[in-house]
């Protein structure tokens, strides 16, 4: 026994000095950079020449602010679109993609190339294709006499475009994991659930969905998050117009801290952000658990 | 949130040296007027020795970092006492602030002028005015707006490099054909405007004039006779001249029909709406000039000074960058002799100007035939007459970007009527405006 709890204990400090290097980066670049933006919410900094503490200003001032709101609005009603639709299609290309059958794998890479895009580049073609007079989307409607939108400069499908855009680079990535989640359901309990006489519904709905419980938690979180945190597709997009319906809190974020150097308030914005994600991650953390457990 | 967290490690690392920057704040910049004296005797000393090296930052990469680098080599040339590098800094203004708290700012820094206002209250930016004295430099030779935009107080922290402004750019052959004489007037534009127009069913075909960008307004309220901001600081747009300019935008999207929400968007230079033919008129400035010219016969086209707004007013907003000293910088006096040879001298600046094809801030250097005699300078130059800056006010972006164009996209898309656009404009610009006034 003794000779054991020297082994774990050999093997414990083994382990520590592996996570050191990456526990220190992780204190160095992201435990105290939280910590100073905390401070930094209750000051005026401005990068350069002030750093006084100011209370509450910065947090008061957040509620009169209509915009930064606004940009929550934005965001919630493009989660609300575009996290459910992210689950479902990538779930939906995965089961279709699940076969060891030839020529499979060139399908999977063609569904996963738009996420080794980078978010500009792609960004930057689709504000070709959706272009309201010669682009491809618009064209195409043309020819079943539909007269397309302006997507991207009208109030009513700008949104809907980032999220058509956001999805068409985001699904692929989750495909893959999902692939890798329903390799990992093992086949006897499909195998019995036959014998048993249950269908291919019943198969996905008492098999496949609850055993995916964990990735499904996964994929939905990362999408929450970056949701929340939408910035690069919506600024080139759309500049956050028209009318300010696609402008998101990490663009305004970035604006006050970089081009009116109000870092302080910025920081604050940046907080209320940080615990929205943690609220939303933390009811799907829930939702999730609420789930029967797994067989 | 990855940028974000990167840029508060920054901070959190340059922490030490801010809270050592905000006990000296005040020493820092009578220091830096001590520095000046040390350093101009240190170049005298230095005459004999080696050169000074100056570090020149700009964010301009690909031609225009060959342009810079071109004034940077003939400088180095004409003198042996300085030595200027130009370093391309692609996200330039955040490593200036870095760079300004921890002591690593370049000597010399390429600058859009409309930053002044917001950065010179911060103590980063040299004053100009004695080494411009000494020197006996006159203010009459610049462009007087371009150096109201490099002033804060009463004090100068720059001379202008370039100065721009838009005019109106037409396509020669598409008016011919419609009959029409480039427009002088609103009245003018707006019946030129629909005489080019082609409308094929519902698909626009030829947009007679770009009502693309809704952040020209500035533009059409100074042709309306208005201004875009009061003395003391508030939004001066809800008013008659506001309300003229959105009843014009309103005539010429919803009546005349000379115009499509969204219809140039996202066509880049190859397909752009004015080089393809589909668009007969639009507000552009010099920048597009060489783009234009390159496709020759292919595109004819003339630009004249914006037309007149119905009371006669003239309008148009000028911008430009300029070239300023960082208060960081350990060489002020020789750095300003960089910004005066090459701004401030007539050869110099229309070097500059055949480089680069930009208009120089410095007005003898205008006088050459290169822009007297060209029909493309001309209209720009007669615009730079009249054309006036943004109001220098911290958060006058953020108002235009965040409270008036948002809403002006809104009343392109009749989705507000006139007197809301500007009532809820003028609200929420007032709230920014305020908000975003408090530099010290």
């Amino acid at each position: 026994m003794s000779s054991m709890g020297k082994l774990n204990q050999h093997q414990a400090r083994t382990a520590y000095l592996f996570i050191t290097p990456t526990m220190l980066l992780f204190v160095a670049f992201t435990i105290v950079p939280v910590v100073m933006a905390l401070y930094l919410s209750f000051t005026n900094y401005d990068v350069v020449s002030r750093m006084d503490f100011v209370k509450l200003d910065n947090y008061k001032r957040l509620l009169q602010d209509e915009l930064f709101w606004t940009t929550f609005k934005n965001v919630a009603f493009y989660s609300v679109i575009f996290v459910p639709l992210n689950i479902l299609i990538s779930l939906g290309l995965a089961m279709l993609l699940n076969f060891r059958r030839y020529g499979v794998k060139l399908f999977r890479t063609m569904n996963y190339l738009p996420t080794l895009t980078s978010a500009v580049a792609a960004a930057t073609v689709w504000i070709w294709l959706l272009h309201p007079e010669f682009g491809l989307v618009n064209n195409l409607l043309g020819y079943v006499g539909v007269t397309g939108p302006a997507w991207l400069a009208q109030t009513e499908t700008a949104m809907l475009s980032i999220i058509l855009v956001t999805l068409w680079q985001s699904v692929g990535s989750n495909m893959v994991i999902y692939i890798a989640g329903l390799q990992g359901v093992p086949d006897y309990l499909y195998e019995s659930a036959k014998l048993d006489g249950a269908t291919a519904w019943d198969r996905f709905r008492y098999i496949t969905w609850p055993q995916l419980r964990p990735t499904t938690f996964l994929v939905s979180t990362m999408s929450i998050i970056g949701a929340l945190q939408l910035f690069d597709q919506a600024f080139v997009l759309t500049q956050g117009g028209p009318g300010n319906v696609t402008k998101t809190p990490v663009y305004l974020i970035y604006q006050q801290g970089f081009n009116q150097l109000q870092m302080g308030y910025a920081s604050a914005q940046a907080f209320v952000l940080a615990l929205a994600i943690l609220a939303f991650s933390f009811i799907n953390m829930r939702i999730s658990k609420s789930e029967e457990p797994i067989v | 949130m990855k940028k974000w967290m990167t840029v508060m490690t920054m901070s959190a690392v340059l922490l030490g040296a801010a809270t050592g920057c905000s006990n000296n704040g005040n020493s820092g910049a009578n220091g830096g007027g001590n520095a000046t004296n040390d350093n101009g005797e240190a170049s005298g000393n230095s005459g004999s020795g080696k050169p000074v090296e100056l570090t020149f930052w700009g964010d301009w990469g690909g031609e225009g970092q060959k342009q810079f680098e071109t004034m940077v080599d003939a400088f180095n040339k004409s003198q042996d006492k300085i030595r200027v590098k130009y370093v391309l800094q692609q996200d330039m203004i955040t490593k200036f602030l870095t760079a300004s708290t921890s002591g690593g700012a370049p000597d010399i820094l390429f600058w859009d002028r409309w930053r002044t206002s917001l950065y010179a209250p911060k103590n980063v930016l040299h004053p100009i005015d004695d080494l411009l004295a000494a020197d006996g430099l006159s203010r009459d030779d610049f462009y007087s707006e371009a150096l109201k935009e490099l002033t804060y107080g009463d004090k100068l922290y720059g001379l202008p490099l370039t100065v721009d402004a838009r005019a109106l750019f037409y396509n020669k052959k598409i008016l011919a054909d419609a009959g029409v004489e480039p427009p002088t007037t609103w009245d003018e534009l707006e019946q030129a405007a629909i005489k080019t127009t082609k409308w094929n069913g519902s698909k626009l075909e030829v947009a007679g004039f770009s009502l693309g960008d809704p952040g020209l307004f500035n533009m059409y309220l100074q042709q309306a006779g208005g201004s875009m901001m009061t003395e003391d600081g508030k939004t001066n747009f809800n008013n008659e001249q506001g309300k003229a300019v959105l009843t014009f935008w309103d005539r010429l999207l919803n009546e005349d029909k000379v115009y499509k929400t969204g219809f140039e968007q996202g066509l880049g230079e190859g397909t752009d709406a004015f080089v393809t033919g589909k668009l007969a008129m639009q507000y552009t400035g010099p920048w597009m000039l060489s783009t234009y010219k390159k496709y020759g016969k292919d595109l004819e086209f003339g630009i004249v000074p914006p037309p007149v707004g119905p009371s006669g007013d003239k309008g148009s907003v000028m911008g430009g960058f300029g070239l300023v000293i960082p208060e960081g910088g350990k060489h002020h006096q020789e750095a300003w002799e960089f910004i005066k040879w090459w701004t401030a001298n007539k050869d110099n600046a229309l070097l500059w100007a055949k480089t680069s094809l930009n208009i120089p801030g410095y007005k003898p250097a205008l006088e050459d035939p290169f822009f007297k005699d060209d029909p493309f300078w001309k209209p720009f130059l007669d615009t730079l007459e009249f054309a006036k800056i943004r109001p220098a006010h911290p958060g006058y972006s953020v108002m235009e970007n965040d409270a008036l164009i948002p809403n002006l996209q809104l009343f392109q898309q009749k989705k507000q009527s006139i007197e809301d656009t500007l009532k809820k404009s003028q609200q929420r610009g007032d709230q920014l405006l305020q908000d975003n006034a408090d530099v010290k």
